[in-house]
C-alpha cells in the first residue's frame, strides 16, 4: 500500500508543485471580465508593497517589518503614483473597516526565514519575513534543523500546497493571491478572511469567545479566535496540525505550534501583519514574522474560482484501482 | 459518536456511503458541527414570518447552516419532512431526454467510480448545500459568500448588479446575487460538465443554469429553492424545496472536512508514514 501510494504520489505530486509554482506566477492574470489585467504600477522588482495583483514580490524582498515601518502612505512600489491614503475606514460600531480585497507583501514563500541561494530546491537568497531573532533565522532545535533539510531537499513531494490542502498559519496569510475580508454584521462578531489561493478561508469569531477544541483535535489551519484591541485585530490560533509548511524550503511546526497574529490597520490600504510563533517541541524559543498587506488597487477585482484537485487525473486512477480491488503493490509503475 | 455515525451513514444511504462514513471517522471534530443542527429543526415555517434584519434592511441570512444531507443520496428519491425534494414536475422524477436517462444509469452502476464527490472536486451547485457538511453565509450589503465545510469550498456571490462572466467553465459557476423582496436570488452560469447533483448519479450538462431562492421561513429555517435549466440534459425545466437549518449551538463552528488528505493517508512530515528516502539509503 505504501508503495503502491508512492508510486502514484510521486508522479503526481511532481506535477501539482510544479502547476502550484506556474500558478503563482500566472494567476493575477486570470481574472473576471470587469476585472482587466492590472496594469504594471512601475513596481520595481523587489517591491514588497504590490496593491494591484501585478507579479508580487521577488523571494529576495522582505516586508519591512511589523515595527510600524513602511505604513503611512499605503502606495505601491516605487515609481508608483504617490496617492495618500486616507485613514483608516470605520464601521457604525467604531471598529476598523478593513474590507475589501488585499495583497500579502513579504518575500517569505519561498523561504519564510533568511537563507542563503539553495539551488538544490531552488530557493534563492532572500531575507525572508522573521524580524525576530534578529537574525532572521527560524530558532530550530538542532534535530528539526537537520529535519528541515532533510525535508526540503528529499521530500519536496510532501509540501502541502502541492496536495491540495487547506493552507496553515501564518503561510495561508502569506498566499500568493489576493484575499477578501468581510465583517458580516451579527451579534457574534466575525472576521471572514477568504482566500482565491485553495479557496482558503478563516472565519474568525471576534466576540471573545474561547478555544473549546480539545486539543487532541488537529486542523490544518488551526482554530483561530479573535478579538479587537483598540483598532488592532489579535488572531489567537490553536489546534493546527503538524502537515503543513511555511514555505516551499520546508520550514515546519509540530502539532503544538501556537501562533497569535496581530493585524494592525494604519490606514485605508494597509495592514501590518505580525504572527509570533511558538512551539517548544520544535525551536528553541518563539519567534516572529512580519510583513505588509495592502489593499488591492485593481477596480472591479474579484477572487475566482481556484480549482487545485479537481481534475486531477491520477488521483482517479488511484481511486478507481483501489475501488476495483486492485493490489496496490501489483500496480504499474508510472 | 455513535449518534454521528448513523447520521452520516443515513445520509449516504444510496451513494457513497462506504467512503463517507470512513471519512467521517477521522473528524471527530465534526461532531461539533454536525450533532444539533437538525434535533433543533424548528418547524415554524410560515409565509408571514418576519425575519431579523441587517442594517441595510435586508433579512438576516448569516449563520451556519445544513442542508437536509439525506438528498445528496438521491434527490429524486428524497424525501424532507413527508415532502418530495423535487416540487415540479410533480411527479419527483427529473425529466432527462431520452437520450440522457442512459447516462444516468451508467452514472449510478459506476457510482463509486464516477462520483466526483468521491474524488472530493467540488461537489457543485446546488449539491453543496446538501452535502452533509455545513456552511456559513456570511452577508455583506455588496457580497455573500458561502464557506463550506467540505473541501473547504467557496461561493463567491457578488451582489452589486454585475453580469455574469463569459466563456468560462467552472465547477460552481459563476453566481451572481440580488434581492427579490425578502428573497435572495442567486443566478449562476458558467458550470462545466463534471459535477453531479447527488451520490445517485443524476448530472447536467455544461448548459446548465441554476436560479436559487433563499427565504426565510422561521427562526431557524431558510426555504431553499433552485430551478434548474439545462435543455441539453433536460426535457423541460424543473425545481427542488427543502429546508436550510440553522445551527444554534452556541460553540458552533466551522471545521475542516478535508476530504483528499483522508484519501492520501498520514505522510513522511508527520513521522507516522515510513520515511522512503532514509530506506533507500539503508
Amino acid at each position: 500500500m505504501r508503495k503502491r501510494f508512492l508510486e502514484c504520489s510521486a508522479g503526481v505530486l511532481a506535477a501539482a508543485g510544479a502547476a502550484v509554482v506556474i500558478w503563482t506566477w500566472a494567476a493575477p492574470q486570470v481574472k473576471g471580465q470587469d476585472a482587466p489585467p492590472a496594469p504594471p504600477q512601475g513596481g520595481a522588482p523587489q517591491s514588497i508593497t504590490p496593491q494591484n495583483g501585478a507579479p508580487q514580490a521577488a523571494p529576495e524582498g522582505r516586508g519591512p517589518g511589523g515595527g510600524g515601518k513602511g505604513g503611512g502612505k499605503g502606495r505601491g512600489g516605487k515609481g508608483a503614483p504617490a496617492v495618500p491614503a486616507g485613514p483608516v475606514r470605520r464601521l457604525p460600531d467604531g471598529k476598523p473597516d478593513i474590507q475589501g480585497y488585499w495583497n500579502a507583501g513579504g518575500g517569505g514563500l519561498f523561504s519564510i526565514e533568511a537563507t542563503d541561494a539553495r539551488k538544490k530546491i531552488g530557493v534563492n537568497a532572500g531575507k525572508g519575513v522573521v524580524v525576530d531573532p534578529p537574525d532572521g533565522k527560524i530558532p530550530y532545535q538542532p534535530w528539526a534543523r537537520e529535519k528541515e533539510i532533510d525535508l526540503s531537499e528529499n521530500h519536496t513531494i510532501e509540501e502541502s500546497d502541492a496536495h491540495c490542502y487547506t493552507s496553515g498559519i501564518p503561510h495561508m496569510v502569506e498566499a500568493q493571491s489576493s484575499f477578501q475580508i468581510l465583517q458580516p454584521e451579527g451579534t457574534a462578531g466575525y472576521v471572514v478572511m477568504i482566500w482565491e489561493y485553495m479557496h482558503n478561508y478563516r472565519i474568525i469569531p471576534t466576540d471573545g469567545r474561547p478555544h473549546v477544541l480539545p486539543s487532541t483535535v488537529h486542523l490544518f489551519a488551526g482554530d483561530p479566535k479573535g478579538h479587537w484591541e483598540g483598532d488592532v485585530l489579535v488572531v489567537d490560533d490553536t489546534n493546527q496540525n503538524a502537515r503543513t509548511w511555511f514555505d516551499i524550503a520546508a520550514n515546519f511546526h509540530s502539532d503544538q505550534i501556537h501562533v497569535v497574529e496581530r493585524f494592525t490597520p494604519r490606514n485605508e490600504n494597509q495592514i501590518g501583519y505580525e504572527a509570533s510563533i511558538d512551539d517548544p517541541k520544535v525551536y528553541t524559543r518563539p519567534w516572529k514574522a512580519a510583513f505588509n498587506i495592502n489593499r488591492n488597487m485593481t477596480p472591479g477585482y474579484r477572487n475566482m474560482e481556484f480549482s487545485c484537485w479537481e481534475g486531477e487525473h491520477d488521483v482517479t486512477e488511484k481511486y478507481t484501482l483501489e475501488s476495483q480491488g486492485a493490489d496496490p503493490s501489483h500496480l504499474p509503475k508510472k | 459518536m455513535r449518534a454521528i455515525l448513523s447520521f452520516w451513514g443515513a445520509a449516504s444511504f444510496r451513494g457513497a456511503a462506504s467512503f463517507y462514513c470512513a471519512a467521517s471517522f477521522r473528524g471527530a471534530a465534526l461532531a461539533v458541527t454536525l450533532a444539533l443542527p437538525w434535533a433543533l429543526s424548528a418547524q415554524t415555517k410560515s409565509k408571514t414570518y418576519e425575519p431579523s434584519r441587517l442594517s441595510d434592511g435586508k433579512p438576516d441570512l448569516n449563520g451556519i447552516w445544513n442542508g437536509p444531507p439525506v438528498v445528496n443520496g438521491d434527490l429524486q428519491g428524497a424525501k424532507v419532512n413527508g415532502k418530495r425534494v423535487i416540487v415540479d414536475p410533480a411527479n419527483g422524477k427529473i425529466p432527462y431526454l431520452p437520450a440522457t436517462a442512459a447516462q444516468v444509469k451508467k452514472n449510478f452502476a459506476e457510482r463509486k467510480q464516477l462520483d466526483p464527490v468521491n474524488h472530493c472536486f467540488m461537489p457543485g451547485v446546488p449539491r453543496l448545500m446538501y452535502m452533509p457538511d455545513p456552511f456559513m453565509i456570511v452577508q455583506t450589503p455588496g457580497f455573500v459568500g458561502i464557506l463550506s465545510q467540505f473541501m473547504h469550498e467557496v461561493r463567491n456571490i457578488p451582489v452589486d448588479g454585475s453580469k455574469h462572466l463569459e466563456n468560462i467553465d467552472l465547477w460552481q459557476g459563476d453566481s451572481r446575487g440580488s434581492w427579490d423582496g425578502d428573497t435572495f436570488v442567486v443566478d449562476t452560469t458558467d458550470f462545466n460538465d463534471k459535477t453531479w447533483f447527488d451520490a445517485a448519479g443524476n448530472y447536467h450538462s455544461d448548459e446548465l443554469h441554476v436560479v436559487e431562492r433563499f427565504t426565510r421561513s422561521g427562526p431557524t429555517t431558510i426555504t431553499y429553492e433552485a430551478a434548474i435549466s439545462d435543455p441539453k440534459t433536460f426535457s423541460r425545466d424543473w425545481k427542488i424545496s427543502l429546508p436550510l437549518t440553522l445551527n444554534t449551538a452556541k460553540d458552533a463552528q466551522i471545521l475542516e472536512n478535508e476530504c483528499n488528505y483522508k484519501m492520501e493517508g498520514p505522510t513522511v512530515t508527520e513521522g507516522t508514514r515510513p520515511d522512503p528516502h532514509r530506506e533507500a539509503k539503508n
